[in-house]
């Protein structure tokens, strides 16, 4: 029973991050059908902040998480304005826009920062672990699952709860008759973008204390995110929020019983027979006729 | 005797983009007279070798419009045939009671796995170096476009496929080497002749393969099944309405793309004497995307001088970390713009200037009588 | 006579909203049957579904005696029907002989068009075709260059290469001048006999030149069916589409 536990737990905290990582590219891809591979830098130079604030400023973690937001978002604002806006009509095109972005991030960090390993400081007021059902488990992750569905909430209330998340999903479903009514899609999807990417920095604050911080390390939460985005199902942010913790739930059960590596191969055939089956995913609020 | 116009869009002269594709070839041959150097010599080869691959992915992305993000699993198929064999044919190997690899003997393996026996024969390790790959990609590809998968899907299953490829081997590192690959190989004999990566007889190996590839696949494309996988790139969905089987079309292209692929992977692992999961890998077939997006990706050539351009550069300055690091964000940056603004990659701006120069110098009445034409104003 | 092509009882449903209800047309061979009515009439629908680009949700299909229901695309193609789309969908990136070319599919197998260069009777063809819609200077141009007018012609023209038995045309003069019109009216008039049309337009003096029958749809159903005087003439048809002017005043 305890192993159970533990295992549930340890999928929890595995679904958790995932989410984090996912909410973002799922707003991106859902809304403006951008695979957008520089996610994972994203989540990087989020890792890189939290870092560089803590040794330039001597700032705690979840202190910075607000200006982190807002430099990542701002980051993203900036690609959309001067990268994608040229990739309208050319959705394959954007995948390798976006990819090469992602190299330039990488290498940029790597020339200024240097490449070797990081380290986040855990913040002292979560660093101790308590006691669910017998079983021990640190209080930052429980942190973790505590902001990863906050901010799930709070991007599905912005999204259909606001004027500006109206504007959004008009654009999606009606490009140009939203901008007859006088939405600007261009302004709609930089904002849209720069979430995603706050979202993104956020959560590479967020994990960076659990472990190190590298110019490589968005590489494997890019495809993470992309795994429970396709599964979930595009535009369906609460599609997201399940598959997350199926996704998570599952990897960490496969490879308590398997390995690591076959864990991460099954998964992946797992994802590319949904695709070709079922290619708007699980919880599609969609079916187009 | 006709009384139509001799309309010179039917007359069969060669192309400019043949003519090119000779020049190239020639010049490739000549090489080895001009440069003396065996190291050097097995550089270019290698070039030449990662040419071909970008070529093949040409085919695929340019030509059909299908981005295979996965195309050095195909790569990587042949290399790993083209090892097997020749790892089977070190002597020191026989450390066990039936030839195992010495990989095999430290992680005590007792008996040569299944899918290793029929690479004992050359022969068989040859043909399965093209063909291997080419049923692998007539399997994803009939799963995929059987079930008329498009667009970014293909390229995320593409990807998907060769990543779980690259983890199963590096998994099974008893059976495949793992991470490490399998080095220490015997040299190709083919016909009495030994192949030295470091020698003459590798260079034009690789050269007339690069020659034979090239010419295939622009046979190929100019080739009505060439024209209706263009017209598929184009509008698949109206193919359709025409009769044709689009789905076999594009199985047809994307297997005979990785039959290229795995072929230039054989050559790699003779070049490079070893092979390994990075042949599978994310990077390389990343990098190959690039390669053929700064050549031209519906350019064969375009994509092959791309890639010998990208990689040479890249090699060049690969002795000095920095320089390597500053490269690459360059090329990132120079790949990003490339997107933007030059979707047809170099080859696109150097067909711009020549239908440029063609204009100019098009006189409307040479070589053609007969009714309408001198009217045509371009 | 025995219907050439038969739809019967034929119903599309796109999550509930009838787009073609219980609709049963006939047409025999050779003839040029117009296909009119007002908009969402359900006539592109009807199209769509003879050549594969929807499935019904009850009904049946036949062509020529053989059942068509469920085959695919290309299936239907090789049966011997041809479609031209209401927005003209030529290959853009190809050159207009390219166009042609690829429209010439009498031999659609991979392997059968494997074979180094160009057919003779290919070639033919297009210089052929590029004459009969006037594209003969086009010939070596990006297709994507041409007009709007010209592209209608380009694919008019690869209908024609494709030599369909059943050529469904949907609002083939729809921007055309009135010169194009008559032009086009002439070849739809050459081409019935050897080939049984089906032409959705709304330019009623253009429908009024060509038409043996004319089928009026209406709210996914045909309303009404027969030369163009009697159509004229039926109160129904009046009410649903023509207004109280009549076709001779369309």
């Amino acid at each position: 029973m305890d192993q159970f536990i533990q295992q549930f737990l340890t999928g929890l905290s595995i679904g958790s991050i995932l989410l984090l990582v996912a909410i973002g590219l799922s707003i991106i891809y859902g809304a403006m059908g951008i695979i957008n591979l520089a996610h994972g830098e994203f989540v990087m130079l989020g890792a890189y902040t939290a870092w560089f604030l803590q040794v330039q400023f001597g700032m705690g973690l979840l202190i910075s998480l607000v200006p982190i937001f807002l430099l990542v978002a701002a980051f993203g604002w900036l690609i959309e304005r001067f990268v994608l806006s040229f990739l309208d009509n050319r959705p394959l095109d954007t995948i390798l826009a976006t990819w090469g972005v992602g190299i330039m991030l990488q290498q940029a960090v790597r020339l200024t920062a240097g490449g070797e390993l990081r380290y986040v400081k855990m913040p002292e007021v979560l660093s101790n672990s308590t006691d669910i059902f017998g079983v021990q488990i640190s209080l930052y992750r429980i942190f973790l699952l505590v902001v990863s569905l906050v901010l799930f909430a709070a991007t599905w209330l912005l999204m259909n709860r606001t004027t500006v998340g109206m504007k959004l999903r008009a654009v999606i479903q009606d490009r140009p008759v939203a901008a007859s009514f006088g939405v600007n899609a261009r302004r709609i999807y930089g904002l849209t973008f720069a979430y995603g990417a706050g979202l993104a920095g956020l959560a590479g604050a967020l994990v960076s204390p659990l472990k190190s911080v590298s110019p490589e390390m968005g590489t494997g939460y890019v495809i993470d995110a992309f795994m429970v985005v396709v599964l979930g199902g595009v535009q369906s942010l609460v599609g997201t929020v399940a598959s997350a913790f199926i996704l998570g739930e599952l990897s960490g059960v496969i490879a308590f019983l398997q390995n690591d590596t076959v864990a991460k191969a099954i998964v992946l055939l797992a994802i590319v027979v949904l695709i070709r089956f079922r290619p708007q995913g699980m919880f599609a609020t969609r079916v187009r006729a | 005797m006709q009384s139509k116009s001799v309309d010179p869009f039917f007359r069969r002269r060669p192309s400019a983009e043949l003519v090119a594709i000779l020049v190239v070839c020639a010049v490739v041959i000549v090489v080895p007279v001009l440069l003396n150097n065996d190291y050097l010599l097995n550089k270019v080869a290698r070039y030449l070798v990662l040419g071909m691959l970008a070529m093949s992915l040409s085919l695929s992305w340019g030509y059909a419009g299908i981005l295979n993000l996965g195309q050095a699993m195909s790569f990587g198929l042949g290399s790993y045939a083209m090892a097997m064999t020749l790892k089977l044919k070190t002597v020191p190997v026989h450390t066990g009671p039936q030839g195992l690899p010495d990989f095999m003997v430290w992680n005590n393996v007792t008996q040569l796995p299944w899918f290793w026996w029929p690479f004992q024969s050359q022969a068989f390790a040859i043909v399965a170096g093209i063909a291997i790959p080419a049923a692998v990609a007539a399997a994803l590809g009939w799963f995929m476009f059987r079930g008329r998968v498009t667009g970014v899907y293909v390229a995320i299953i593409t990807l998907a496929a060769m990543v779980v490829l690259n983890l199963l081997i590096v998994d099974q590192q008893q059976y495949t080497g793992g991470f490490n690959g399998i080095t220490d190989l015997a040299q190709l004999e083919l016909f009495g002749i030994a192949f030295d990566a470091y020698g003459r007889s590798t260079y034009y190996l690789v050269a007339i393969c690069m020659t034979a590839a090239l010419l295939g696949a622009y046979a190929f494309t100019r080739t009505k099944a060439g024209l209706i996988i263009q017209a598929i790139r184009d509008h698949e969905s109206r193919v359709r309405y025409f009769g044709y089987d689009v789905g076999a079309y594009q199985i047809a292209a994307f297997a005979f793309s990785a039959a290229i692929a795995g072929l230039a992977g054989m050559l790699y692992t003779i070049v490079m004497e070893f092979a390994s999961p990075t042949f599978l890998g994310v990077q390389l077939s990343l990098s190959v995307v690039v390669w053929c997006a700064v050549g031209g990706r519906q350019s064969l050539l375009g994509a092959l001088l791309g890639a010998i351009l990208v990689a040479g550069v890249q090699g060049a300055l690969s002795e000095s970390a920095a320089f390597l690091e500053t490269w690459t964000l360059v090329m990132g940056a120079l790949f990003v713009l490339i997107v933007l603004f030059l979707p047809k990659g170099l080859a696109g701006l150097v067909s711009s200037l020549w239908a440029l120069i063609q204009q100019r110098s098009f006189r409307p009445l040479r070589g053609v009588q007969g009714i309408g034409q001198t009217e045509s104003g371009a | 006579m025995n219907p050439y092509l038969q739809l019967s009882n034929v119903t599309v449903s796109f999550n509930g909203f009838l787009a073609l209800n219980d609709l049963s047309l006939e047409v025999c061979k050779g003839e040029l049957r117009c296909l009119i009515g007002p908009n969402g009439a359900g006539k592109t629908t009807a199209l769509d579904l003879i050549c594969g680009k929807i499935k019904q949700t009850a009904g049946s299909i036949a062509f020529d005696g053989a059942v068509l229901d469920g085959l695919e695309e290309h299936r239907i193609a090789r049966a011997g029907i041809g479609r031209k789309f209401q927005v003209p969908s030529v290959f853009r990136d190809l050159t207009v002989g390219d166009n042609l070319r690829v429209a010439c599919a009498h031999h659609p197998g991979v392997f059968s068009n494997l074979r180094p260069g160009h057919r003779q009777a290919d070639d033919e063809a297009v210089e052929r075709l590029a004459e009969l819609v006037g594209l003969t200077d086009q010939l070596k141009k990006p297709a994507a260059f041409l007009s709007h007018g010209q592209t209608q012609w380009l694919e008019i023209g690869m209908l024609v290469a494709q030599n369909a038995a059943l050529i469904l045309m949907d609002e083939p003069t729809a921007g055309m001048t009135a010169q194009e019109t008559r032009k086009t009216a002439d070849l739809f008039l050459r081409l019935k006999g050897r080939h049984t049309l089906i032409v959705v337009e709304h330019d009623m003096g253009f429908v009024k030149a060509i038409g043996d029958v004319i089928s009026v749809m209406h709210l996914g159903r045909l309303l009404a069916e027969g030369p163009a005087s009697a159509i004229e003439a039926n109160p129904a048809v009046r009410k649903a589409y023509l207004g109280s002017g009549g076709i001779t005043n369309a």
